[in-house]
């Protein structure tokens, strides 16, 4: 199994920052399941054309997050997230995305009232002007 | 700590017109190691050194945790995989499988179900004489009797000089199927780039006979960077590792650093975006390491938090 991780080889991130983020959001949004066995560092390294050091440092990072758990002989395994660590994860990512459209903003100057009307106008489209009130699907 | 594979202390060779060394390097197991650097550096006479096929005037190897003056022991020679640079004289007159059934006699893990697999996958002739084969179909014989006995340690000398793009790839491929075990370490000389980041985890550089460095693979390609920022001389100056810099567009500059990491921090706690950055290729890099612009301090051993 191949894990979808992009790497931008022109980004001041380092590599393993990079596919540390990527696997994390993967593991916490739940597009991969608790339970799922991660292919050997080797493999992973070798799909990304990155050293097995880099592959290992994330694995061992996420392991101590207890995003993942290695089981002697048998590899590296997605362990479950709690609802929790879910509901954190999404209210932070949401987080990091307006304060970097806030930054956005100030950095071109745009005055406090332009951005909260863009902001309203914004939730006013996508949400269809339902109001503030944000409910999760109906049919679960 | 991880078991070294190879280590060299202080070796010399005395050549006629140069000396190669001295040389202290450490391979450690289970990794890939690729040895580049310009023509003439060494980087032949270190893999010679290490199948005792050229002898050191000064120094130490140890293989396995040991040296042997007197002689690689053949339970320690037949441990290793070698690709020579220089295709041996000795098999020329016979076929593949000739040449086989004479090296199985001396490696007792020879796989020959393996060596089938492989001839049949790079397209090796069989019943023709080694000599009378193409350089790249020469190569591949050798690849696959230096692969078919499952060696610990592989050795490879521009494995890829004389491979079609479609047997390289192969080559890659059956390389890495190699190292799944985490137990083949692989020593590799090569001009290729694309080699290097496809296959290395660490990077030696060799010039003039000397050791330059072993760095990280990862490590040097997120440090070496070009970075354009909003700022003037002065700024360039407050930063690590920068190696040149010029005026762009725009009240914009652009340098380029060794310490990327480093530099991003910085920029970062003073709150100055970074525009743009752009990885340097790994001749580039190279190149400038060649010069005498070192790898960041960061680089050179394995990070252990």
């Amino acid at each position: 199994m191949r894990i979808p991780i992009q790497i931008n080889e022109n980004s001041a991130e380092p590599l393993y920052h990079q596919i540390e983020t990527q696997l994390r959001s993967l593991i916490i949004s739940g597009q991969i399941e608790e339970g799922t066995l991660l292919p050997s560092i080797r493999e992973f390294a070798g799909g990304l054309n990155c050293s097995v050091i880099t592959v290992r440092r994330v694995y061992q990072d996420l392991e101590n997050e207890g995003l993942l758990r290695t089981r002697q002989g048998t590899g590296t395994f997605v362990a479950g997230v709690g609802e929790q660590a879910r509901a954190q994860f999404k209210h932070d990512a949401v987080f990091k995305a307006l304060e970097a459209a806030v930054d956005t903003a100030q950095s071109v100057h745009c005055s406090e009232e332009e951005l909260r009307s863009m902001f309203f106008k914004i939730v006013e489209k996508k949400y269809g002007g339902k109001g503030g009130e944000i409910g999760g699907e109906s049919s679960d | 700590m991880e078991n070294q594979v190879i280590e060299l202390r202080d070796v010399l060779k005395k050549r006629r017109t140069k000396n190669i060394g001295p040389l202290s390097l450490a391979i450690p197991e289970g990794y890939v190691v690729a040895l580049v650097g310009p023509n003439g550096s060494g980087k032949s006479t270190v893999l010679n050194m290490l199948i005792q096929a050229v002898l050191p005037d000064e120094g130490d190897i140890v293989w396995f945790g040991e040296t042997y003056a007197e002689g690689l022991p053949l339970h320690i020679r037949k441990q290793i995989g070698f690709v020579p640079e220089q295709i041996s004289m000795e098999e020329r007159y016979l076929t593949a499988d000739d040449a086989a059934a004479f090296r199985s006699q001396w490696y007792d893990t020879w796989d020959g179900y393996y060596f089938d697999e492989l001839l049949s996958k790079f397209g090796v002739p069989r019943g023709v004489k080694l000599v009378k084969m193409s350089k790249g179909e020469r190569r591949k014989y050798e690849i696959a009797a230096a692969l078919a006995p499952r060696p610990k340690l592989l050795l490879l000398d521009e494995p890829s000089s004389g491979l079609d793009p479609f047997a390289w790839k192969l080559m890659i491929s059956q390389l890495r199927e190699c190292l799944k075990g985490g137990e083949t370490t692989i020593l590799l000389s090569t001009h290729i780039v694309d080699e290097v980041r496809r296959l290395a985890d660490y990077i030696v550089l060799m010039h003039y006979g000397k050791v330059l460095g072993m760095v990280e693979k990862d490590s040097l390609l997120d440090n070496w960077k070009e970075c354009w920022v909003t700022g003037d001389a002065e700024l360039v100056q407050e930063l690590p590792g920068v190696v040149s810099w010029k005026p762009e567009a725009a009240g914009a500059l652009s340098f380029v650093t060794t310490a990327c990491v480093e530099v991003e921090r910085i920029l970062q706690s003073a709150g100055i975006p970074i525009l743009k950055t752009r990885g340097l290729e790994l001749d580039e890099v190279l190149s400038l390491w060649i010069e005498g612009h070192t790898p960041a301090e960061n680089g050179k051993m394995e990070r252990r938090e």
